[in-house]
């Protein structure tokens, strides 16, 4: 796409061309403005995706190959382990990650900070990506995908955790799929559909906080019915909620921090002025919640240490784990944090973003995979499974670069009046 | 133009947090009471001191619920040279365990404890279990979707999930015989095969009695407890042994809390989340645009 | 005859004489030669058991599996308790006391209904023969495996997946699972 704007394409962000002689119609949009054989050859130019391609033809085969042989095919087919990569990385990574998007939502619509309000949009496709792609590995995961809304239309068991982590996923999918609705509205030239949700917006907020209050809280619970079997390092059964859900904010807030440097460094074209000039105050802004979410964090983690008397733990092999997960994963970024916010550096805010969402990564690969079964015998995830969560994974990456390139997400839409002057 | 902003939040976030608290439903906590199992609830009592490894119960169980051929016979018993669990072929398996200072070994069945508050009950979100007033916990296969959380809820490591099958794929676990002789208040397969009776069927309430009777009895012979009358909050099959339960392969740290009392602590947070939410974030939505409010009042008097 | 010499032909009158007037003690021999226990009939051939040859192992002492049914002595303390003062009674056989149907509702709703009863966890036929067979056979080191004492019909062999109906030989591990 460089190339292409260096020899003078403008990046399609109205709906009208250049000199108005020209009305994009929808195919233009998909094509961004480019002509079919334009947008294959900048398309092939890229060596992201060659590799992409390989992914998928491999683990596109493999991913098929689940369906065609089951479970047993692609997993090793464990009693002691039920749960591996698919909900292990796809379902507990993914969605903390995700939780972007009701931070900023919360952030621009409840708490009125509009400075906010040029990461938004990133911020709610981040969070409605990353949940339809969570939806994804379940429906890899599950035994039989076909009956995924039995708990909520054929046969319903209230009392259990996952009961209420389906209902708050598919609500609230459906609430982000609102959220971004005037983005795609705007892209479309829908005014009038803009409107309409625009004037929800405050309440499907405070339902996205509530929702997602709830489920990233009910993940965690998943873990409390397996006291036994979680390290109590990384088993609290009144703050285990809490954890996951405290570890959400800094989790999404970081995970934003990652994605916006993305695309700032490979999709500058794409940027507006808005965007890129501010992403750096942004970037502090981000960083200042996230540490408050991570001292938050690391206290109640202690707490829950202290509540259940596990000190003793500490002086294990699985303390010195705990510990490293707990400095490298949380102390460090928010020492980073802090830094970068004191001194206004935020490349240094980046480098500590990226440490989070490591560290997040861990404490829940820890929590549903490592630490699971502590004192059985360990597991190693069989090599199907990696290949199929690495091709799901990089379909999650091309969908959202498909919308970024698209959707007035990291630029504003020139509204027609603004374009005729 | 203020007032008719004011109306629609009202209303939006009324609608929102409505909304979400229909939406999601949780079950009455009540962190006190513990469900005791049904008043007349069937159990065994699987004494390991009687246990000889024979397999009998094994092969009982595989012709009762038509499972399919073993790998190898219920003679061989050299099956048993390693630990096995129970699989998706194998509802019930014989282990046997070195007793250290015992000169003879001792043979442990396992299957489905059909405890009286099922931890894999608690977390179907498709309520796929039942624990039926004759004390089996059974399933429902045909709306299971196959989420594996019951599995990870377990703290026997009983229910196993048929990973062969492409298109049909459950959990497979013992069902106390409830179909074909539970209801009917016949003795599982098993407890009728075993040749030295170590499986003793009867009320539950009676085989606690019966356990206590025979270790009083023999308290030389006997651990002075029943494993399964209290762990996890009681169990339906519960254990005598001759030797300490860790030894044979029990999990002693299981403590006498139902799994359930695990997971009332989130539970209970869900109702005020959904009633304190909508309330708090309305009210911090004001506090924070109050000053943009108060500019605008003030731009709209000049 | 005449080589047998006179204190042991009176010792053994003298005893025969003794142990007459103890009627109420059995008489060594009065038991069956042999018993024909055959309630396996479905997975076993019946079991031929020697009676008269399991009485003499035993000395005669008839408490050994009869309990106190046959007047005689008994050891286990627990019994003594209690039937210290028992005499003989008029079930002997084992399966006159043990039921065969020891599970069944029938059964056990009528040990529930019975409020004297002291003896509900007593065993059932089944159980009684095997405990007591096998654990005196293990004290003696005689062959003690299920086929020693009946051997398996065509059906016990299917139930046990044995013998013709055996699986083919295979590396996987039989039942459980990983």
């Amino acid at each position: 796409m460089n190339t292409l704007i260096a020899n003078g394409k403008v990046p399609l962000a109205k709906h009208y061309n250049e000199d108005r002689s020209v009305e994009w119609s929808v195919k233009d949009k998909l094509l961004l403005g480019l002509s079919l054989s334009e947008y294959l050859a900048q398309a092939f130019r890229n060596p992201l995706n060659w590799l992409f391609a390989v992914i998928f033809t491999v683990g596109g085969y493999v991913t098929i190959t689940r369906f065609l042989f089951g479970l047993g095919y692609v997993t090793h087919s464990s009693y002691d382990y039920p749960w591996g990569l698919f909900l292990g990385f796809g379902l507990f990574v993914m969605v903390p990650l995700s939780a972007s998007g009701f931070m900023l939502g919360t952030t621009v619509e409840v708490f009125g900070r509009d400075d906010f309000k040029p990461i938004e949009r990133l911020a709610l496709l981040n969070g409605l990506l990353g949940y339809l792609f969570a939806v994804v590995f379940l429906q890899v995961d599950l035994g039989q995908p076909w009956r995924l809304v039995y708990p909520m239309f054929v046969s319903l068991g209230p009392a259990a955790v996952l009961f209420l982590v389906a209902w708050h996923v598919a609500t609230y999918l459906s609430v982000q799929v609102a959220e971004l609705v005037p983005a795609f509205a705007e892209w479309m030239g829908m005014p009038k559909l803009k409107t309409f949700i625009k004037s929800m917006i405050l309440g499907l907020t405070i339902a996205g906080i509530i929702l997602s209050t709830l489920h990233q809280g009910a993940l965690g619970a998943l873990f409390t019915y397996a006291p036994g079997k979680v390290h109590p390092l990384w088993y609290s059964a009144p703050f285990q909620w809490f954890h996951f859900f405290c570890s959400s904010i800094f989790a999404g807030l970081s995970m934003l921090i990652v994605v916006s440097t993305i695309c700032k460094k490979t999709m500058a074209w794409r940027c507006d002025k808005n965007f890129l000039t501010n992403l750096d105050r942004l970037t502090i802004g981000l960083a200042k919640g996230a540490t408050l979410a991570l001292i938050t964090y690391l206290v109640i983690k202690i707490i829950a240490v202290a509540h259940d008397g596990d000190w003793g733990y500490l002086a294990s092999g699985w303390g010195q784990w705990y510990m490293l997960e707990m400095v490298a994963g949380v102390i460090l970024p928010m020492i980073l944090f802090t830094i970068s916010i004191r001194n206004n550096l935020p490349g240094l805010a980046r480098f500590a973003a990226l440490i989070a969402v490591l560290g997040i990564a861990l404490n829940r690969l820890n929590t549903a995979l490592i630490t699971f079964n502590w004192k059985l015998y360990q597991e190693i995830p069989h090599w199907r499974e990696v290949m199929i969560c690495i091709t799901v994974y990089s379909l999650f990456i091309v969908t959202y670069r498909f919308i970024l390139y698209r959707l007035p997400i990291l630029y504003t839409w020139q509204k027609d009046e603004e374009a005729a002057s | 133009m203020k007032a008719m902003n004011r109306r629609k939040f009202l209303k939006g976030s009324l609608l929102g947090g409505a909304a979400a608290s229909v939406i999601s439903k949780s079950k009455n906590a009540d962190a006190s009471a513990s469900f005791g199992g049904y008043p007349d609830t069937m159990g065994v009592l699987v004494d390991l001191t009687r246990c000889v490894g024979c397999r009998s119960c094994e092969a009982a169980c595989n012709k009762e619920q038509g499972l399919p051929a073993p790998a190898q016979s219920f003679d061989e018993l050299s099956v048993m040279d390693h630990e096995r669990r129970t699989s998706e072929g194998a509802y019930t398996v014989v282990n046997r365990y070195e007793i250290p200072g015992q000169d003879h070994p001792l043979f442990r069945k396992i299957q489905c404890n059909h405890c009286n508050e099922p931890a894999c009950l608690t977390s179907c979100f498709v309520n796929a279990y039942t624990k039926t007033p004759e004390g089996a916990v059974i399933y429902d296969p045909t709306v299971c979707v196959g989420c594996r959380t019951c599995m990870v809820a377990c703290p026997f490591y009983i229910p196993a999930y048929s990973y062969s099958s492409v298109l049909n794929p459950v959990i497979k676990k013992c069902i106390f015989c409830y179909d074909t002789r539970l209801k009917f208040g016949r003795p599982p397969a098993c407890v009728e095969s075993c040749p030295r009776e170590a499986l003793t069927f009867g009320k539950r309430k009676d085989l606690i009695k019966i356990g206590n009777q025979r270790i009083k009895n023999h308290p030389d012979l006997y651990e002075d407890h029943i494993y399964g009358e209290n762990e996890v909050g009681g169990t339906s099959w519960m254990y005598l042994s001759s030797a300490p339960f860790d030894q044979v392969g029990f999990d002693t740290d299981l403590g006498t809390q139902p799994i359930l009392s695990y997971v009332k602590e989130f539970l209970t947070v869900v109702p005020m989340v959904l009633t304190i939410w909508p309330a708090l974030f309305a009210g911090f939505h004001l506090l924070a645009t109050r000053k943009d409010k108060q500019k605008k009042e003030e731009k709209s008097e000049i | 005859m005449e080589h047998i010499p006179k204190y042991l032909l009176s010792t053994f009158i003298a005893m025969l004489l003794c142990f007459s007037s103890y009627s109420t003690i059995a008489l060594a021999g009065d038991g069956p030669d042999e018993v024909e226990i055959d309630s396996l009939a479905q997975l076993y051939e019946p079991v031929y058991f020697d009676h008269a040859m399991h009485e003499e192992v035993t000395d005669s002492n008839c408490a050994v599996c009869h309990h106190h049914t046959l007047g005689t002595q008994i050891d286990d303390e627990n019994c003594m308790r209690c039937h210290a003062e028992s005499g003989a009674t008029d079930e002997i056989a084992c399966q006159e006391c043990h039921p065969s149907n020891r599970f069944e509702a029938e059964y056990l709703n009528k040990i529930d209904a019975d409020n004297t009863l002291y003896h509900r966890d007593k065993i059932g036929l089944k159980a009684a023969y095997h405990i007591r067979c096998m654990n005196c056979h293990e004290e003696m080191g005689v062959a003690n495996g299920c086929q020693d004492c009946h051997s398996r019909t065509d059906a016990g062999n299917k139930f046990f997946h044995a013998g013709n109906y055996a699986p083919p030989e295979s590396e996987k591990p039989a039942g459980g699972g990983h």
